[in-house]
């Protein structure tokens, strides 16, 4: 009885707060996010269990559990100290490499690291990243929340600037910095005498470096708003009850900006995993043993039918980061509190520090920004270069590589391909995301609707190559085939993955205005559809923009899905793809066009970002944490 | 115009009861006040009335007709909040206009009644203004003007005045007062300050943890407390517990000191038994400085005087209780004085416990 009565409770509750329009928001929204992503990950996971027979298999999993090249690692008993060991490990951190030059001999150390096999590689190298990321970011955000110098603010906002392009255009740039006579060789070694010898850094320690220097401002930024936001009289209170120094660090200061140094560190730990584009560079060497990359370099078998080996790989990926998912929901709702706590942040106390340490500080903090925008100058410096021998610059500059790319009929097509994919991908988020958000914000009494924002802001967590791959199990052969047209997937890739940016800015404008502003339209007469187009819309127009424009942006510079229905369908490929096409199969030009395709991706990322902070001014903070 | 009848009206927010089984009546054309204490479920009432909160339980009509279900915007309230909100994005001449669009009045006739209501609430000429060049009261007038405009059956006020300083409090809510009567419109006005309810309203119902403690007139509800909350929270009062000794139309009860005092019940319907607990209530007004009855006597020491022109409020106890006098501004008294006041057992209040 009692459950019949909470039952038409509960149907009532439903009929109270949902009207047509708020139903056909809510299906629309379910509906894309099902076709698009929830069926396809669930094919993903279904198909990696199918034998070919078709019924329930392990086979392909064990397969590639027991296959060397994935999973070598064996503990193997022995019979004397320390009576186990771990084998399967091949290869060494570095090689020397010593060769004959017109000048002597030289030594190049080769910085190629182990090779574990691709599953444990990929463990790795997001193991190093977040580790490396953390360190430096949150070392930065301490400096930057906690004492005072010349100069800090705008330090700041500079050592952000990775947050300004993929890891994939980023490596580039790097690539042309860390190989054997790249720039940093020229400058540490030829002109500096700094180094002993030459270092190439290559392989995974390359994938690591990359996204180190691209991920550590997502640390950054999160524990710096986690340190502002610490009540300065708790720090206070420690210190005058005795404690300082490393003591008050440890106990007071660390605990409470743990949350968000946690939640930046596990949303790198997942970009790193799902990062396609950093191997990509770097294909050739040991970089391609991860996940990703085996992914997508198996995902067509030559009959043109996806492979199943990629397949349940994919289900690998998805399972791991699923599982660090669980641990970055704190990072979802830690976003969400700092939307809404906008200004509402402590005015800290900042320290002023002595010449000696503010001179250690500025060498620190320049060494880091010297790195980190390392890619950012490489590929600028390859996009104008004419020609780029063993030297600090390019020996001479040139336009000539926008010219050709700009000229070049594929690649311009290309680029028309992702600004018209990506801008109807836009209008799709800005539709279901503004539903999204408004169900999410306006209707929380609602049972169940936690799971509507779980559902748009998964994404963030969901790595790409995973998507791509259930994208084309779900959809190949049937008329939104990848090779019938490319836009379909596309479209709807970019939709269900960058999604969670127009929703999150979306969210926190609805947070901000508040709901008495509905109430009272309908009080005078206005139905819900009525208040929501002439009251709700309007006040949150420019989250909406903001929004739009980094969702757009982030949908410009998509690599996972775009690389691959590029490969299989190249009249329809985005940008990424031809940058992709052209370093490995372009003819003249080398990395120089595709670095000029990297560069106006780059410059477009620039502006759209700053646009889009500038716009909401402080109706939000940290828009750009991911 | 219309009378709005709630019956068991309940809303739960998780373990909380905000509004628990009410009752009510609210006639044709009143000025009716829920006063009550912070939290006690006041906004949630006239929420659910406007439609903006679901009823758990029980019905509410406008006049016969069972409203309990229908979407707000049917329900053709008009509603002033506490914060006022006014749309930001729409200038006061649009802000007032809204409802009237909704409702598809040809644009001339807009024009017109929006001007009539600014005039009505005193903002000729303020069309063009933006909600933030306003002043607190001006934007609670232009709330008001939102509201009144659509010719609501009902207005609802949320403590409209709250946010205003005292002087212009005191100005609007005679401001607000004189314009519902004018245009007859039933109205129900929510309030923690019982001052200000008593000011306004034709009747007062007073709230408790989502209850209805007390439905009357100010006077009513003054004189007459049906129970200690509403003594207690309406004006002030001496208070004394004791024990009811002998009922009748006169009662006799014991105090705590052993002191017998003639009483009447704090109500009519409130019945008293010799043997039951009464508290004693007396209003400082209800004392005389006039004894020699031999019987609802105090003698009493003063311990503070509060001068307030018009009388002067005395503070004093007898070592067991204390009490709160009103004596004329005229008498001489110092602190330490003593004095042997009287309270007429027809004001000498017997509150049931
Ligand atoms: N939306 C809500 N969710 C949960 N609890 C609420 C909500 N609105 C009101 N309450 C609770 O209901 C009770 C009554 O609140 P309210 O009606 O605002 O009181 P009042 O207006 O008399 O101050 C309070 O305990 C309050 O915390
Ligand atoms: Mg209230």
């Amino acid at each position: 009885m009692g459950q019949a009565a909470g039952l038409s409770k509960l149907l009532r509750k439903i009929r109270w707060e949902m009207d047509a329009f708020s139903w056909s928001q809510l299906i629309i929204v379910l509906a894309s996010f099902t076709a698009f992503l929830i069926v396809p990950l669930g094919l993903v996971i279904v198909r990696s269990f199918y034998s070919s027979s078709g019924g329930f298999s392990l086979y392909w999993l064990q397969t590639i559990l027991t296959d060397p090249f994935y999973f070598p690692l064996r503990l193997k008993l022995l019979n004397q100290f320390p009576f186990i060991s771990l084998e399967g490990i091949r290869g060494s951190l570095y090689e020397v490499v010593k060769y004959q030059t017109a000048s002597g001999e030289e030594t190049i150390v080769l910085l190629t690291g182990w090779d574990m096999g691709v599953i444990p590689n990929s463990l790795v190298v997001a193991t190093f990243t977040t580790l490396f990321s953390t360190v430096l970011g949150f070392t930065l955000a301490f400096i930057f929340a906690k004492y005072k110098f010349p100069g800090s603010e705008a330090l700041r906002i500079v050592s952000l600037i990775p947050l300004l392009s993929t890891p994939f255009v980023g490596a580039i740039g790097l690539k042309k910095m860390i190989v054997a006579d790249g720039v940093l060789n020229v400058l540490f070694y030829d002109m500096l005498h700094l180094l002993p010898f030459k270092i190439e850094i290559t392989g995974l320690p390359a994938v690591i470096l990359v996204q180190t220097l691209l991920f550590y401002p997502i640390v950054m930024l999160n524990s710096y708003t986690a340190l502002i936001s610490v009540d300065p009289t708790l720090e206070e209170q420690a210190i005058n009850m005795g404690a300082s120094g490393f003591r008050l660090f440890r106990t007071v200061t660390l605990p409470l900006a743990t949350p968000g140094i946690e939640a930046g560190a596990l949303l790198v730990f997942i970009l790193s995993l799902e990062d396609l584009g950093t191997p990509i560079v770097f294909k050739g060497t040991t970089a391609e043993k991860v996940l990703t990359f085996q992914i997508f370099n198996r995902i067509f078998t030559p009959a043109g039918l996806i492979s199943q080996e990629a397949t349940t790989l994919a289900m690998i990926l998805l399972v791991i980061s699923g599982l660090v998912f669980v641990g970055v929901r704190r990072y979802v709702s830690l976003k969400k509190y700092a939307m809404l706590s906008k200004g509402g942040t402590w005015r800290p106390k900042r320290k002023k520090l002595s010449p000696a340490v503010t001179l250690l500080v500025y060498l620190f903090i320049l060494g880091v920004l010297f790195f980190a925008t390392l890619p950012h100058i490489g590929v600028t410096l390859l996009a104008f270069a004419k020609q780029w021998g063993p030297t600090l610059l390019p020996s001479s500059f040139t336009l000539d590589n926008f010219i050709a790319v700009l000229s070049d009929r594929e690649a311009s097509r290309c680029i028309m391909n992702s600004l018209v994919y990506s801008s109807i991908a836009t209008l799709f988020m800005v539709v279901l995301g503004v539903s999204a958000a408004y169900l999410v914000s306006r209707k929380k009494s609602l049972p169940g609707i936690e799971a509507l924002d779980l559902l748009v802001t998964i994404p963030i967590a969901v790595p790409g190559i995973a998507v791509a791959t259930g994208l084309f199990l779900t959809y190949l052969g049937t008329p939104l085939s990848p090779t019938i047209s490319g836009a379909p997937l596309l479209i709807a890739s970019y939709t269900v993955r960058k999604i969670p940016f127009t929703v999150r800015s979306v969210f926190s404008g609805l947070e901000q205005t508040d709901k008495t502003l509905d109430e009272v339209a309908w009080t005078v007469g206005a139905s819900k559809t009525r208040t929501f187009f002439s009251i709700v819309m309007p006040m949150i127009l420019l989250n909406v923009l903001a929004g739009g424009m980094l969702s757009f942006i982030y949908s410009m510079s998509e690599v996972s899905t775009g690389i691959v229905v590029g490969d299989a369908n190249h009249r329809d490929a985005p940008m990424t793809w031809k940058m992709y096409d052209m370093l490995f199969h372009g003819l003249a030009g080398g990395t120089f066009q595709p670095a000029a395709l990297g560069f106006l991706l780059m410059t477009l990322q620039f502006i759209f970002i700053v646009g889009a902070n500038l716009l909401l001014r402080k109706r939000a903070t940290a828009l750009i944490g991911v | 115009m219309v009378s709005i009848r709630t019956v068991n009206l309940t809303k739960v927010f998780g373990d909380v009861v905000a509004v628990d089984h009410v009752s009510l009546e609210i006639r044709h054309g009143e000025f009716f006040t829920l006063l009550g204490p912070s939290g006690c479920g006041k906004t949630t009432f006239l929420r659910t009335i406007a439609g903006l909160e679901m009823a758990d339980e029980g019905r509410i009509y406008f006049d016969d007709q069972d409203i309990t279900d229908m979407p707000a915007h049917l329900r053709g309230t008009g509603m002033v909040f506490q914060n006022y909100a006014l749309w930001p994005h729409m200038n006061v001449f649009d802000n007032i206009a809204y409802g009237l669009k909704i409702r598809k009045v040809p644009k001339e006739e807009i024009r017109r009644r929006v001007k009539e209501v600014l005039k009505l609430v005193k903002l000729e000429g303020m069309e063009n203004r933006t909600p933030h060049q306003l002043s607190g009261g001006q934007q609670q007038r232009v709330a008001l003007a939102r509201a009144l405009v659509i010719n609501p059956r009902v207005l609802l006020f949320d403590e409209p005045l709250s946010n205003l300083d005292a002087k212009l409090r005191i100005e609007m809510r005679a401001e607000l007062r004189r314009l519902q009567r004018e245009l007859g419109i039933t109205a129900i006005y929510v309030t923690h300050d019982q001052e200000e309810a008593m000011s306004i309203s034709d009747r007062i119902a007073v709230m408790n943890k989502g209850r209805i403690m007390q439905i009357g007139t100010p006077k009513e509800i003054y004189k007459n407390p049906r129970n200690e909350f509403v003594a207690r929270f309406i004006g002030q009062g001496t208070f004394i517990p004791g024990e009811v000794v002998s009922s009748g139309e006169e009662l006799e009860v014991r105090l705590e000191s052993g002191k017998v005092v003639k009483a009447v019940p704090s109500h009519p319907d409130v019945r008293l038994e010799a043997g039951d607990k009464a508290l004693i209530m007396i209003r400082p007004e209800s004392f005389t400085l006039e004894p020699g009855r031999g019987y609802n006597e105090f003698e009493v020491e003063v311990y503070h005087i509060s001068f307030l022109g018009d009388s002067q409020m005395l503070q004093a106890s007898n070592e067991v209780e204390n009490f709160i006098i009103e004596v004329d501004p005229d008498l001489e008294i110092s602190v330490g004085q003593k004095l042997k006041v009287y309270a007429p057992p027809k004001h000498t209040l017997a509150i049931k416990l």
